[in-house]
Parts: structure tokens; sequence; C-alpha cells
């Protein structure tokens, strides 16, 4: 306070000014606003049979929690939360996390020419728009795709399509090859942080490489850690456009993730009212998970 | 040094597993698109053309080409405008409650855009906006906290005492904001304006609700569309058009890789 106060008071040129920036600063207020206006409104819609088209768009009625209930009674969600948690699971917390830590350790001392080409390519998957990546990889898992004809044809086996037989491993694949590069580029960062006599120091002491990584390095990075899964988990709990271009959510309900059980709900068959619950569920979950991941944050080790 | 050669050498085999995974989708891409007769199978093309690409930029792709340009653009340079006349006197005055308003955007920011769809959905079917102006007004609303904050701290960071000497030199307020404060801070604004560009670029729920005619679709819906609506798939189409939709949002960040460095450090809440 004391430090900016005398700002206000001792610049003319500010005050000089002062409604100007006032005004100014109205059209943000304004938006700020409005969105949390709409986190209210999706709030409030989660207690009403409010539909897309029809009489119900109009002359909706409040029906107090028969949306949370039809969550936990009706087929669809908590279905739709278990193949998010695998998901998110295997292709965020596994597949990102642990490639991202492996690759970045590995590369450190890789001077075989291997690693700018790979770092390349690894942020050429992040970069590319999501829907490039969910063509590219149906294209590359089709029957005549690359897979197909590189490892399943040569070895004598009928061709396979993949999205049909194993849609869900596909698209888990497909999100750990697009969203490698933030936990690889973090976990580097990190790694370069670690001090190099404490790593020698565990060396001379006998500690073996993955006693070195396990009881050393891991517990040193560990905010890094934090941060990484809080951001990787959020996004993925939550992504959209790479599973549904790919899949739609099929076959079946295979592969119907929160986000697309969202979209169906809200938009394929018109309930927004149910589809406003299922997005106050998602973000009470994800609440409840940034928390866990902050106090990992948080607790001195 | 003999088990240790060995385990570099394990190491670099590895990697180089790893990097042919990574690699071999992009080559299969640039193979088919180059191939004017690509059936989406790995070989040689015959003969190398671009009509793959001359397709991908003429008709409904050419005009969703446009469509994904004014979206972007559109977004980016609302959300900057928006965000600098609110982040300079944020920055500069004190505010009562100003902090308590920044923490609020730092909650906000941690908010998935799946939360609030469906009310941005009602609102702009009411207001007749489920159009391209939709979905850049929506985005704007959705990048606003993030952006504001990152505007705000680097208008900290630009001296008041240079604004202060212009302004006993007899210069305006709005002289100086214009002269020197937005040109000290071109490197932030470039950095911010690109980000929400490149947002806007990959977005595809809100279009995908918003949007209703082929023409009106921005690159990311059309490129769904196309491969996932067609009985026969024109791989070389989808792969020259692919490779078209990814340039800007790849080319954005190689332009920008040193800016980013700087641009993004210290995105906290500064008292």
């Amino acid at each position: 306070m004391l430090k900016t106060s005398p700002i206000l008071k001792t610049s003319p040129m500010l005050s000089s000014g002062r409604w100007l920036l006032l005004a100014g600063m109205v059209p943000a207020l304004v938006l700020i606003a409005a969105l949390l206006y709409f986190t209210f409104w999706a709030f409030s819609f989660s207690f009403t049979d409010l539909e897309l088209v029809g009489r119900k768009s109009v002359e909706w009625s409040w029906v107090g929690l028969d949306n949370y209930e039809r969550l936990f009674t009706r087929r669809g969600f908590l279905e739709a939360l278990w193949t998010t948690g695998i998901f998110v699971f295997f292709s965020a917390i596994v597949g990102q996390s642990v490639i991202g830590f492996v690759l970045a350790a590995a590369l450190r001392n890789d001077n075989s020419g291997v690693r700018p080409v790979l770092e390349v390519a690894i942020m050429l998957g992040w970069l590319l728009p999501d829907i490039v990546a969910a063509f590219l990889w149906s294209a590359t898992t089709s029957e005549t795709g690359l897979i197909n004809a590189l490892i399943v044809v040569p070895l004598g086996f009928e061709p396979i399509n993949f999205i049909n037989s194993y849609a869900l491993p596909v698209v888990i694949v497909a999100n750990i090859w697009k969203g490698t590069a933030w936990s690889y580029l973090l976990f580097s960062a990190a790694l370069d942080a670690v001090p190099r006599e404490v790593v020698e120091a565990a060396k001379v002491d006998g500690a073996t490489p993955l006693q070195r990584v396990w009881r050393v390095i891991l517990p040193m990075i560990r905010p890094h850690i934090a941060t990484n899964l809080l951001f990787i988990t959020i996004w993925t709990f939550t992504y959209f456009p790479l599973i549904y271009a790919m899949t739609g959510g099929g076959p079946g309900r295979q592969t119907t993730v929160l986000a697309i059980f969202l979209y169906d709900q809200s938009f394929s068959i018109g309930k927004l009212g149910y589809g406003s619950a299922i997005s106050v569920a998602m973000l009470a979950i994800v609440g409840v998970l940034s928390l866990f991941y902050l106090r990992m944050l948080r607790e001195p080790k | 040094m003999g088990p240790n050669a060995t385990a570099s050498r394990v190491n670099a085999l590895m990697l180089a597993f790893v990097a042919i995974i990574w690699v071999s989708p992009f080559a299969w891409l640039i193979l088919n698109a180059f191939n004017p007769a690509a059936t989406g199978r790995l070989v040689l093309p015959q003969t190398i053309g671009l009509d793959n690409f001359a397709d991908a930029l003429s008709g409904n792709a050419g005009r969703q080409f446009i469509n994904s340009i004014i979206l972007a653009a559109g977004t980016a340079t609302l959300t900057v405008v928006v965000a600098i006349a609110a982040a300079y006197p944020l920055s500069r005055l004190n505010i009562p409650g100003r902090n308590a308003f920044l923490w609020s955007l730092v909650l906000l920011r941690m908010l998935p855009a799946t939360g609030v769809i469906v009310p941005l959905y009602f609102t702009a079917r009411n207001t007749g906006l489920l159009n391209t102006g939709g979905v850049i007004v929506a985005l704007t609303i959705l990048n606003l906290p993030f952006t504001l904050l990152l505007m705000k701290n680097f208008f900290d960071t630009v001296p008041i005492e240079l604004e202060e000497a212009a302004f006993v030199e007899g210069a305006s307020l709005w002289q100086i904001i214009r002269r020197i404060v937005l040109p000290l801070s071109r490197a932030g604004i470039a950095v911010v304006w690109f980000f929400s560009f490149t947002g806007a670029w990959n977005e595809f729920l809100l279009p995908l609700i918003f949007a209703r005619t082929e023409s009106g679709f921005p690159m990311s819906v059309g490129l769904y569309a196309a491969f996932g609506q067609q009985g026969a798939i024109q791989y070389g189409f989808l792969a020259a058009f692919s490779i078209v939709y990814a340039a800007p949002a790849v080319g954005v960040y190689f332009l920008l890789r040193r800016n980013m460095n700087t641009g993004f450090a210290g995105v906290g809440v500064k008292g």
C-alpha cells in the first residue's frame, strides 16, 4: 500500500486522465462480468429442464435436483466418468508425464544428433491443431494406413481397422503423441535445475542409477511434477476436439469421455439442463483434483 | 568405459526408435500432400505436384481459410485492445479492491470452457450471434482473464518515470500512452496477440456449435467435416489442407520463440 498509493496522489499525469483510464476499463469489466454471469447461469440451468428446441426451450421449469439424481441413476455419466478416468490416467499421467520425463532425462546427455530431430517432432505434435492431429492418427491407424502397411501386414496378419477394434487405446496413443511436448519441456527445465554435485555425491555413495532417480532426482523436482500433473490433468480431463474428431465417442460409447457426453446430451439430444448439470459436475471434479495437486505442491519434504 | 559406451549406444538406439514413431506421421503427411494421386498409402509419389494445395486453397476450402483468418485475427485484436485498455489503469492506478479482482481473474482462468458452453450458446442464439462474430466475442470473453493478467504484468515492467517526464514536457495522457507506453510494451503485445491468434485458429468446439453452413466454417470444422463425413476419402486434398491449416500455428511459434521465454515469465499476481 505504502509503495503504490502515493502514485495516485502525486502523479498529476494520472489524475488528469483519470476518467479516460477508468473508461478504458469498462469493456473488460463488462466481458468479465459476462463470464461470471455465464458461470452462474450454467449453475442455475442445471436445476431446470431447459431443452435446445421445442416447448421446453421457452417454457422451462425448475426441477430441483432431478438432473443431478439422473447423473447417478441413468446410464451414461458414470460410464463416461470411468472412460475419462482411463483416458486421463493412461494418456496424461502415465503417457505424457512418464514419457516426457524419460525423454527429458535421456536426451540431456545425448549428442548423437537425435535430440534436435526428436525435439522438433515433439514440438510439432504439440503445435499442430487438434483436428489435424485427429486426421493424421485416423489415417495412420486406418486399414490402409501406416501401422498396417509397415507392421501388421509384413508380419503376415490381416490388416486391422484400429479405430473400430481398439478405439480407446488409439485415442490415448494419439493424445500422448500430441501432448508430450509440454511435460518434456517442463521436465527438461526441472532437470537443468538439479545441481550436478548432489547427483554425483549419490553416485559416490554407491547409489544405483535407479536409486539416484527415485531417491534423489524425483524428490528434488517434486514441485515440477505437481505443476505438470495439475495442468495436464485439467486439460486432458476436459479435452474434446481430438477424441471427438477421431471417433465421435464411438464405437458405441467406448470413447465417450465426459466432454463428449456433455456435448451429446446438450447439443445432439438437446437436454441443456442435464448438460449444465454435467458441466457443473465436471467443474467440481476438476476443482477437487486441483486442490489435491496444490496440496502436493505445498507439502514440504 | 566399456559398459558406459554400451549404455549410451542403447540409449541412442532407443531414442532413434522414439524419433521414428514421432516423425513418421509427418512423413506420411508430406508424401501424400505432394502426390496428386495420393491414396493414403505409404508410397513414393510417381509425380510431385501442387494440385492438392491448389484444391486446398480454392472453393469452400479457400473460403474456410479466410474464415479462419477473420476468426483468429478478430479474436486476437479484440482481446488485445480490451485487455490493454483495462490493464494499463490496473497497473498504474491504485484502485480499491484491485488485488481481489486480479485473484478472481486467476480463478476464472482455471475455468474450463466446456463449463459455460451451454449459456454461451443460448445467449448467442437469442442475440442472433450464431456466426463468426459470435465466436469472436465468446472466445474474447474466455481469453480475457489470462490476457488481462499478462498485459498488466507487462505494464508493471514499464517504468512510470518516463511517462511522468513526458507529462512534464506537456504531453497529454493519450499521447503518452500512444507514443511511450505502447511502443515500449510492443514485444509483450505481440506475444499476447499471437497467443490469442493461435488459440482461436485451433478452436474447434465453439465454431462447431456456432457455425451453420459449410461456407461459414473455419478450417478446424471444415477439416473435420471433410474427413468425417465423406465416403471416399481424398487423402491428397486432406493432407494438403492439413498442412495449410497447421502452417500458421506452427510458424507463429518458431517466429516468436525467443519472445515467448521473456513474455511468459512471471504470470503471477504481483501486489
